[in-house]
């Protein structure tokens, strides 16, 4: 990341803190300190950023939380049996957990057919079952309950399998050998495999929110500095690469900050759920996502902020900013769809590789040396960018009148 | 003192500056007049450092000028820009600091000239709460409040009501007597007539006078109205004299040479009575005219 220390380009000397001029001035050396912490304060204060940090907060928990209760509910259901249909009601009863581990069936007992219809109807059982010829049958108010209907047929099912088999002088069991089929995996298992997807999800997601969220507030902050002229003020006060330098590193801790609670708030809540046992072997993957975020937060930062200083006022940003508009949507779908081969040369691509190498260590397909191959080549971009944007950043930010191309800006005597 | 040399700056095709050379003296109000276009601005922006300089110098006592040098200098854009949404005392701490002044110096300078401009209880207000009027103010504390060594002002005047002119006039000869050089635009030429120890008059990127008013109006002869009790017809025959207008009994002359004043005094008290004899200092609207067409 960038600390300033070069010199400014306008071929002067850098004031040190040493030659500080009376009346206690200091040297520039620290100004894009001082940029960094009104970037943060600004934004930290910012009523609608706080919203919308708690919202997203709110809605993570709330997805761990529904996770909870789904995995935790049991539904009961109670069940109106007359005394001929009481034995197929224990047996129900007893393989219900079996079957289903949400559904608990309770049998209750009526006298005769008109009580049990009764029983329905008034909602006091939620079904009734009974014997109607050779089948069984169970009447409901309305429409069948799925989750009940499954148990109650799987049991009337085999008990009637179990009752035929011993007349044809066999057993259930010696009917049934053979005929099932198991699932296995020879990598993780079905529960890792949601989680995963799950997380590549979120991942992909989040960058995408920051990249694109962070990115318009710093392209904004930066245009309304060139737009009302508090650059010129500054640009007499400290070089312009310090500026930028502030505002890029501002955003970042705010974005990294930021990112770091939803992550850490989203792995408490796993622990919680169902996935509890998987948190400690997705936390590598999850620390490695914010390695990657920070480097392509940085690189795409700065373009960010170039896409503001070629704008002149609020309204052109809309066209300086639509190709990283497209370049963070680019990310977002490389994150969702790559897969296999184009998912492996994706990771090493950036800005692309900062989700898609990440997600490759979450699914377990990439290695170690992969990914600090993967961070290198960020960083190098990042740094890249980091250069470009800066000479770019510099010369189009103080030209007056009309928005400036690419070209323009790259070209322009300063 | 602030001095520049042959500033060039082009834009595309367009010389906007074409080898401009000023000084601004120190303990001088230095008043910089001249049309839209003229390219007061973009000289000023070049001085600060905030546009690139295609060709000339800038020099800050009597040697090239450094980054150093600019940061201890007090502008003012033209455009008047501060951030919109941020509290008046925080964002001109901010300002200060960036300058290289210490955070509890700064807040002490803000508020003393806020409350010069009357504006000390609005310190915790955001600018856009602010008038057109006020926030100008608050941008000239901006420019003012770090004890700058030379200020450079773009239309500091512009926008404010003559009370506020006033104050603001008495702070920049203050500044000025403190041995700053002090530089600044405007349209209002009356204004800049009655405030400025020196002028500088652009039109189409270049310099076409500056010195003081009495030196731009030592170029022209001196001018003089004699209004007699008789018609002033006569004077047309009089030596030595260039007769510019004569309406009835009021002459407008100007002397070429001073020996013939003398006799014409007396030649008009023998006519019959000299009702008004003075001389006429040109407005510098009218040098302007002059000058810049």
């Amino acid at each position: 990341m960038t600390a300033p220390t070069n010199l400014d380009r306008r071929g002067s000397t850098p004031a040190a803190p040493s030659d500080a001029a009376p009346g206690g001035r200091t040297g520039t050396g620290s100004a894009w300190l001082l940029v960094t912490r009104r970037e943060i304060m600004v934004k930290a204060t910012d009523r609608s950023f706080l919203i919308g940090t708690v919202v997203t907060l709110a809605i993570i928990a709330g997805i761990m939380v529904l996770q909870v209760v789904l995995a935790g509910r049991t539904s009961t259901y109670d069940v109106a049996v007359t005394p001929s249909a009481t034995t197929i009601a224990q047996q129900v009863r007893a393989g219900a957990a079996a079957i289903d581990e949400d559904v608990v069936v309770d049998p209750l007992a009526v006298p005769d057919d008109a009580a049990a219809r009764a029983a329905v109807l008034d909602g006091s059982a939620d079904a009734w079952l009974h014997r109607d010829g050779d089948r069984w049958v169970l009447t409901t108010k309305d429409g069948p309950n799925d989750s009940l209907k499954a148990v109650v047929q799987e049991v009337v099912r085999s008990e009637a399998l179990r009752a035929n088999a011993s007349a044809a002088g066999t057993t259930l069991e010696a009917l049934e050998r053979g005929a099932t089929l198991g699932t296995a995996f020879l990598e993780g298992d079905a529960q890792r495999a949601e989680l995963v997807d799950a997380l590549a999800f979120a991942f992909t997601f989040l960058f995408y929110m920051a990249a694109l969220m962070f990115g318009v507030t710093l392209a904004n902050s930066v245009v309304e500095e060139k737009q009302s002229r508090v650059v010129e003020i500054i640009a007499t006060a400290i070089p312009v690469r310090h500026l930028l330098a502030g505002k890029v590193l501002g955003n970042t801790v705010l974005a990294v900050a930021q990112m770091t609670l939803f992550v850490a708030v989203g792995l408490v809540g796993l622990a919680f759920t169902d996935y509890s046992s998987l948190v400690t072997s997705v936390s590598g993957p999850v620390v490695w996502f914010v390695v990657f975020f920070l480097a392509g937060f940085v690189s795409l930062a700065c373009l960010w902020a170039v896409a503001g200083s070629l704008a002149s006022r609020t309204e052109d940003l809309q066209s300086t900013t639509t190709p990283l508009t497209f370049l963070v949507m680019a990310v977002l779908f490389g994150g969702l769809l790559l897969e296999g081969q184009w998912q492996v040369i994706g990771s090493f691509v950036p800005p692309l590789s900062a989700v898609v190498m990440p997600i490759r260590l979450l699914q377990g397909d990439a290695s170690w040396p992969e990914a600090l191959l993967a961070l290198a080549i960020l960083l190098a971009a990042a740094a890249a960018t980091v250069r470009v944007g800066e000479r770019l950043y510099r010369r189009s930010l103080l030209q007056g009148g009309g928005r400036v191309t690419v070209r323009q800006a790259w070209r322009v005597e300063e | 003192m602030l001095e520049t040399i042959d500033l060039t700056r082009r834009f595309g095709d367009v010389t906007a500056v074409d080898a401009v050379s000023i000084t601004v003296p120190d303990g001088l109000l230095t008043g910089f007049v001249g049309g839209n276009g003229a390219g007061k601005t973009t000289t000023m922006r070049m001085i600060t450092g905030v546009l690139g300089i295609h060709a000339g110098r800038v020099l800050w006592q009597g040697r090239d000028i450094t980054a150093a040098d600019r940061r201890r200098f007090g502008y003012m854009p033209e455009e008047r820009g501060l951030y919109p949404k941020q509290p008046v005392l925080d964002q001109l701490v901010y300002l200060a600091r960036l300058a290289g002044m210490d955070g509890r110096a700064a807040r002490a300078s803000a508020l003393e000239l806020l409350e010069r401009f009357g504006l000390a209880d609005r310190a915790k207000d955001r600018v856009e709460k602010l008038s057109l009027g006020n926030q100008q103010r608050v941008q000239v504390t901006a420019a003012l409040m770090t004890s700058p060594v030379a200020l450079v002002l773009d239309e500091p005047f512009s926008g404010l009501d003559p009370a506020a002119v006033e104050s603001m006039a008495d702070l920049l000869r203050e500044r000025a007597r403190g041995g700053v050089p002090v530089l600044f635009s405007s349209h209002q030429l009356d204004l800049v007539d009655r405030l400025c120890d020196r002028l500088v008059i652009m039109a189409r990127g270049r310099v076409v006078a500056q010195g003081t008013a009495d030196d731009l109006r030592g170029g022209s002869p001196q001018r003089f109205r004699l209004v007699l009790d008789g018609d002033a017809g006569w004077v047309r025959g009089v030596g030595g004299l260039h007769v510019v207008d004569v309406d009835g009994t009021s002459a407008l002359l100007e002397v070429l040479d001073p020996d013939v004043v003398q006799p014409l005094l007396r030649e008009a008290l023998s006519r019959g009575g000299i009702r008004e004899f003075a001389a006429v200092v040109p407005a510098l609207s009218e040098l302007y005219r002059e000058v810049a067409a």
